[in-house]
């Protein structure tokens, strides 16, 4: 009974902690680390290529890789010189240059020894490739272990990972989706976006139950996943499934449950604005690998025309799971955050004037105090300030350094919200989204010269385009087409967006988006909050109401096993039953506690958003969001655009 | 989970090795095998720094290994449950101090000695930044052996400091602070110990005194019946001494005092002659004043007179040159 529970504590632990414990292991030679306070150094190189990078720098900060020892870390493809005695630690992705790369490093002896840990499992052939090597450079006693990791996806969250991030296009929304895309380019980037979530359940350790729509490139992923989960279970001596891999990993009593949806069920959250802090950062500013990079001018003066332009200086944010503002606030609309780094820069305020407090109460003493009474007297006194000061030095360094980060991004965003209206943006698309009445005709606002840029009226314009039930009439297009023109904005996505509405008209019924309503706050609660350093005069306080994005609800009906004309017929696949891969009846009765949302074509942080806010109302029920590729609105809309021009 | 293929790379190179042989190429490997792998790793250059660095290591290993082993007795010593094992003296300990500072001072020594030779010596970049690295995470264990050694140390002063505390609060120490710091003090000194068995005796004496404190009595008290006639004609003596040194220092001050006295009266007379002499200033002030006065008006008055005579000077020459034009004038109508 002890053992369920254990084991299924361990299933609630996240994907990105098994992630983070599978490369400390790499990193302590495969052997499972432990921390030990008073153990001897022992150093080693860390080499990878670009895949292991964008892996690793998520999850474990340069200092960490210090403390496991890792002296140096270095790019597969540069220039490395031979540090005698030392190994080396390789985390590649088995491609062919890697593999040449890594022979010839066996013949020129760079390191003593070489533990090789491959991202994804090598090919027979690569792998006698490099014992060709290692034998012609006699290095084979130098190498000294060789693994496959099974660790080809990146983790942003706890509970949310992408596939990857340096072969992006080959994967990309485009790719897929494009017209003249062959069956055999189809058939490798099926086989990669495979690939890595085979990796991933492994890792995770456990065989999902997957479910996934007709007719469309998820059900290819579904099938061929199936086909490989399948192959890998029946081959029962290298079963990756088996033994005690699963017993650590397996929920106790449920497998969870795979999603595949492919990213054509819902155009508009990818154009949508948004309001929560996260994907506000992730639209406007550059955001990626959990990396926010700030292009910061110089002083505020306004420069007068013709004068040098300001000095920008760039800098870059690492937003972290040990950051707990963002870990708590990252959800949040806009103007809680501001009022929350208001909070947290009272409160650290506060502590510092304590800590000052106490450290003139100290002077006082060891001046006045000590030459009559002796410091000795006075010692316990001073241990106890001297105790206290010292323990919240860290702890208030560390909350300063985090408001700052905090101002800074926070009011980055502001500028940009202000200058391209976007609250107004976001409140629009809200009432068409939902259908409610609008208040402001559509051509109103493309026609407003200072809300917003053109891509911004044109996410607008396609939002609404997607959502409305029946087609404007062609002398209303031609009107917002004539608009949109006037406002700077190319019309190629327009064309592409007409083609798919087209198509999926006929594969079912446009997306419902639910019922919401966006209460704008009243005058009182705006005026409370210009006192705040944050001004906000004119940025309107939404609030932002529960609503269900598309992804969300079918996660809910396939996880409640309710019946809904929409995923009724989704495909069901089990790689544990032993025959029969065509049944749309689910064996399972039970709602799932677990379930992992992979969208097909790209994902973006609303759509996770809206999953955690889901899931947070449920107890006991986990989710984890994945996507081929994170794109925000502008890499979306450039993607499309190429659609319109081919 | 990842999954262990060394196996799987050891038997790929005994095909590929079958498959060369039967196609006959020349193998690195073989026979030759292990010679050239000997001759290739002798050139190399075998790395003195790891080497060094190893031992440094092992080095910080065995301090720690001896303060872990010694860390026990060291602590447990100051229990008041007194057993024959296990108990170090004071001596004891500052030794293992001493050693343990000595080892330390030379680690670390060897630990600068080594950076500035990597920085010396060598040429590449990253090998420098590993070098570096590797000396940061030695220097990082002998912190952490350190900071054991410190931590016993800590201990120890800490105790010694609430004894002095003690000792210094309570001149007059109640029955048990006085048996436990006697106790203590046993552990002192060879001086002291005596003392142990009249603390003893004089105990339930002193109890019944406790009424009536008297401050430094005690010391006194114990001394009394220890001092034999030598030390007491010593005391004597030096009590004498004492005296004669105050009255000197008495008669010294009393010469001074009537010195400092006569610098006052004179003083006195001093300050009288110089208020006299003040308002005899000030008369003479007065009177230059007025004749300052004086004279002013007296150089008005003759610039005055100047002019005037300058005038009186011009109105004659022009009464004259009227004159003698009159004449001449008179002159030249007669003829």
């Amino acid at each position: 009974w002890m053992l369920g529970v254990k084991m299924a504590a361990a299933a609630a632990s996240s994907i990105r902690e098994r992630q983070t414990v599978a490369l400390k292991r790499m990193l302590n030679f495969n052997v499972p680390h432990v921390k030990n306070s008073t153990g001897e150094p022992v150093w080693k190189v860390l080499i990878y290529d670009r895949f292991g990078q964008d892996i690793i720098s998520p999850l474990l900060s340069v200092k960490e890789l210090r403390d496991m020892g890792i002296t140096l870390h270095l790019l597969l493809h540069s220039d490395r010189d031979p540090i005698p005695d030392v190994p080396a630690v390789y985390f590649v992705m088995p491609t062919e240059e890697n593999i040449d790369r890594m022979c010839q490093d066996l013949r020129n002896q760079l390191y003593e020894s070489y533990y090789l840990n491959f991202i994804s499992a090598i090919s027979r052939s690569k792998l006698e490739d490099i014992a060709n090597a290692a034998l012609a450079a006699s290095a084979v006693t130098q190498v000294a272990k060789v693994f496959d990791q099974y660790l080809n996806f990146i983790t942003l969250e706890d509970d949310m990972f992408v596939l990857c991030n340096q072969n992006k296009e080959l994967v990309s929304y485009r790719a897929i989706n494009r017209p003249d895309i062959t069956d055999t380019e189809m058939e490798t980037v099926m086989d990669t976006i495979v690939d890595s979530l085979f990796c991933f359940f492994v890792t995770l350790g456990a065989v999902p139950i997957i479910r996934c729509s007709r007719g469309t490139a998820a059900e290819m992923v579904a099938m061929k996943l199936d086909k490989k989960l399948r192959e890998n279970l029946r081959d029962a001596r290298n079963s990756l499934f088996t033994g005690d891999t699963l017993g650590a990993g397996q929920f106790s009593f449920q497998r969870p449950l795979l999603v595949l949806v492919d990213r054509n069920i819902d155009l508009a959250t990818p154009l949508h604005h948004t309001w929560t802090y996260q994907a506000l950062v992730h639209d406007v500013l550059d955001f990626h690998l959990n990396r926010v990079n700030l292009e910061e001018s110089s002083g505020v003066e306004n420069s007068p025309a013709g004068a040098r332009p300001k000095r920008k200086n760039k800098k870059s944010y690492d937003l972290t799971p040990v950051d707990k503002f963002w870990q708590k606030h990252k959800g949040s609309p806009f103007p809680e955050v501001a009022e929350s780094v208001q909070q947290e820069l009272e409160s650290y305020r506060a502590q510092e004037d304590e800590v000052k407090r106490l450290k003139s109460i100290m002077l006082l003493k060891i001046r006045v105090l000590a030459p009559q009474r002796g410091i000795i007297a006075i010692l316990g006194d001073l241990n106890l300030s001297v105790y206290i000061t010292c323990s919240s030095l860290p702890e208030l360094l560390e909350k300063k350094r985090l408001i700052d980060l905090h101002t800074n991004v926070a009011t980055a965003v502001l500028e940009h919200i202000k200058a391209r209206k976007l609250d107004v943006y976001f409140e629009y698309e809200e009432k068409i989204m939902s259908k409610t009445t609008l208040d402001k005709s559509l051509l109103d606002i493309i026609s407003d010269p200072d809300a917003g840029t053109p891509e911004d009226k044109m996410r607008l314009f396609l939002i609404y385009y997607i959502s409305t039930q029946q087609a404007p009439s062609e002398a209303d297009l031609e009107q917002y087409k004539k608009a949109l023109t006037d406002a700077g904005c190319n019309l190629n996505p327009l064309q592409y967006i007409k083609q798919w509405k087209a198509f999926t008209k006929m594969a079912s019924a446009p997306a419902n988006y639910g019922n919401t309503t966006t209460k704008p706050m009243g005058l009182l609660s705006r005026v409370m909050n210009t006192g705040s350093q944050f001004v906000m005069e004119g940025v309107k306080n939404l609030v932002l109401k529960q609503q269900n994005l598309p992804v969300t609800r079918i996660l809910d009906n396939l996880m409640e096993m309710k019946s809904n004309p929409e995923t009724d017929d989704y495909r069901y696949f089990d790689p544990k039953m032993l025959r029969g891969n065509d049944s749309s009846v689910p064996r399972n009765k039970n709602p799932f506690q677990e379930a992992i949302v992979f969208v097909v074509g790209g994902g973006n942080y609303i759509e996770y958003q809206n999953l955690v806010d889901y899931i947070k109302g449920k107890q006991g029920k986990h989710v984890l969001y994945g996507c081929s590729e994170l794109f925000n609105a502008t890499q979306f809309i450039k993607q499309v655009k190429q659609f319109g021009q081919s | 989970m990842a999954v262990d293929i060394t196996l799987l790379f050891r038997a790929s190179v005994k095909t590929v090795k079958t498959r060369n042989k039967a196609l006959g190429v020349a193998v690195g490997g073989g026979v030759d095998g292990c010679r050239d792998e000997l001759f290739r790793r002798s050139p190399r250059p075998k790395g003195d720094f790891s080497s060094r660095a190893r031992e440094v290591i092992s080095h910080i290993g065995k301090l720690k290994d001896f303060l872990l082993e010694h860390r026990k007795d060291y602590i447990n010593a100051y229990s008041h449950i007194v057993s024959e094992y296990g108990r170090m003296t004071d001596t004891e300990r500052d030794q293992i101090d001493q050693d343990a500072q000595i080892f330390m001072r030379t680690c670390s020594e060897a630990i600068q000695q080594l950076r500035a030779e990597a920085h010396k010596e060598i040429h590449s970049q990253q090998v420098k930044e590993h070098r570096t690295a590797v000396l940061d995470f030695i220097e990082d264990y002998l912190k952490r052996v350190c900071k054991l050694y410190s931590e016993q140390r800590a201990i120890r002063v800490k105790r010694v400091v609430d004894k002095k505390r003690l000792s210094k609060l309570e001149p007059e120490p109640n029955t048990k602070t006085r048996e436990s710091i006697s106790s203590e003090k046993v552990s002192q000194g060879p001086v002291k110990d005596s003392e142990e068995k009249p603390t003893t005796e004089e105990y339930p004496e002193k109890n019944s005194a406790e009424a009536q404190p008297e401050l430094g009595t005690w010391g006194d008290g114990k001394g009394e019946d220890e001092l034999s006639p030598e030390e007491i004609q010593m005391f004597e003596q030096e009590n004498q001494r004492l005296i004669g040194e105050m009255n000197s220092l008495f008669d010294e001050v009393r010469q001074i005092e009537g010195k400092v006295v006569e610098i006052s009266r004179l003083q006195e007379i001093f300050t009288e002659k110089v208020l006299q002499q003040e308002a005899e200033i000030d008369s003479i002030h007065q009177l230059v004043v007025g004749a300052t006065e004086n004279i002013k008006e007296g150089n008005e008055d003759i610039r005055e007179a100047i002019k005037n005579n300058a005038g009186f000077r011009v109105w004659i020459l022009f009464f004259l040159v009227m004159c003698s034009f009159s004449l001449l004038f008179l002159d030249w109508y007669d003829s």
